[in-house]
């Protein structure tokens, strides 16, 4: 699954969305991992992890935090947002100097996950490019709704759903906060970025 | 299969706007859902949309119905290979499983993604073409995909299940590094034969820096250089170093 790859629109704005995995690999490290999980979630939380979840419960916009990892077991996958690169850093280092030899992965942009990879003191093992979209574009969203839909990139978000939010908060019947949270219910890995939906709703409703 | 119970439906259309691939329709005064088009991602069961209860699930009876669920929706998880999603591993564990090493780039073509959906027929045009283009496509114990093809040699899958649509599936593979151009040239070809999108990664070992060379491939051909990746830092243990 390549769910956390191929986010769009404006550049500046994706350089304020990176995404934290912890993996475990059939076979070799699969096995209790609930302790080594619970770690990834204190790493995260101590640099203010804005979403993270668990994709067989669902994000911490939605589920208590408790409930959350009450119900991590061996099939769970532990994942969640940053929206700088001072978190990526200070999380990487923690992660590494705690040793739990699960798979780590940062997703964002390269400008800025790379550099934060060599002040974290971590070396890039292998990395998946996105080379973007292909084929019969022409019937796609719009560019706006594409990029809050693909910060959900198992698509569990509707674009028609998109629009009922933004016409909510220019009618003023929400905030853009509470319209991005909406949205980030949706995602139930936890790895939408609610903060940049919020200020994305907000540069594009109609005043 | 999903459906809308018409005893309980009243037309209201609010579930229309959750449907993910806009498969829910109106018509005499009822919705109904298109079954051609809905790929069981069960969004509008699981964030129980419809007021009345009207959108029910029925049985999943047969095993491309199962597939096309289990693709399109992310809690469950994959049979054979144990992940969650569309049930690939791709760059997340490579630090351990070296499943690509130096000199091999994996690829996963993200099919139907974002948003659009894939009618599989379209799944199995761009894994035929890649095939064709020197790439090995990734075996049933690695991508839920293979367990459509009866032969890995050629990319084709079985006939009955070219109609059934699914949010999203990936096509992967790998070839060698010096295989890169023709791959990537085939998919220049077959993405004007298909009748979706699809997204595509590209999975490379990287020195220290994060670099791998072989992206210069991709200036020959006008495709621009990324700008997004997912980066693999490499702490799983024990580390693969192929």
């Amino acid at each position: 699954m390549t769910h956390s790859l191929h986010r769009s629109g404006d550049i500046e704005s994706q350089k304020k969305d990176f995404n934290w995995f912890m993996y475990q690999t059939k076979g070799v490290n699969d096995k209790n991992i609930k302790p080594k999980a619970l770690e990834f979630i204190a790493a995260a939380e101590a640099v203010g992890s804005e979403n993270w979840g668990d994709v067989k419960t669902g994000p911490i916009t939605q589920y208590s935090v408790e409930e959350i990892k009450e119900r991590i077991s061996d099939k769970s996958r532990i994942r969640g947002v940053f929206t700088r690169r001072e978190q990526v850093v200070e999380f990487l280092k923690r992660i590494k100097e705690k040793d739990l030899g699960q798979s780590v992965v940062i997703t964002g942009v390269l400008s800025e996950v790379l550099p934060a990879c060599e002040e974290a003191g971590v070396t890039p093992h292998s990395i998946n490019y996105s080379l973007g979209v292909w084929g019969k574009k022409d019937n796609l969203p719009d560019d706006v709704t594409l990029s809050i839909t693909t910060m959900c990139g198992h698509h569990m978000i509707p674009p028609k759903f998109v629009k009922h939010i933004m016409e909510q908060v220019e009618k003023g019947r929400l905030t853009a906060e509470q319209g991005a949270i909406k949205l980030a219910n949706f995602c139930y890995c936890g790895i939408f970025n609610q903060v940049r939906c919020a200020d994305i709703i907000q540069k594009n409703i109609k005043k | 299969m999903t459906v809308i119970n018409k005893e309980k439906c009243t037309g209201c259309k609010i579930c229309q706007i959750y449907c993910t691939v806009d498969a829910i329709h109106y018509a005499d005064g009822k919705c109904y859902i298109d079954q051609d088009r809905c790929t069981e991602c069960y969004v509008c069961l699981r964030q129980k949309v419809c007021p009345r209860g009207a959108i029910e699930p029925v049985e999943l009876d047969n095993f491309y119905k199962q597939f096309q669920h289990v693709m399109s929706d992310p809690v469950e998880n994959h049979g054979v290979t144990g992940v969650t999603g569309r049930g690939t591993e791709e760059v997340k564990t490579n630090d351990v499983s070296g499943r690509v090493k130096r000199g091999e780039v994996g690829i996963a073509i993200d099919m139907g993604r974002p948003g659009m959906g894939v009618y599989l027929r379209d799944a199995e045009k761009v894994a035929m073409a890649i095939v064709r283009a020197g790439a090995k496509l990734a075996p049933a114990e690695h991508t839920p995909l293979a367990a459509l093809m009866p032969d890995l040699s050629t990319g084709k899958l079985v006939d009955e299940c070219h109609h059934y649509h699914l949010l999203s599936v990936i096509v992967e593979a790998k070839c060698r590094e010096d295989q890169l151009k023709d791959v990537l040239q085939a998919l220049q070809q077959v993405e004007k034969e298909i009748e979706t999108v699809f997204s595509l990664g590209l999975i490379m070992r990287v020195d220290e820096k994060g670099q791998n060379k072989t992206l210069k491939v991709l200036d020959e051909l006008g495709i621009p250089q990324p700008h997004r990746g997912k980066v693999n830092v490499g702490l799983g243990r024990p580390l693969c170093t192929e």
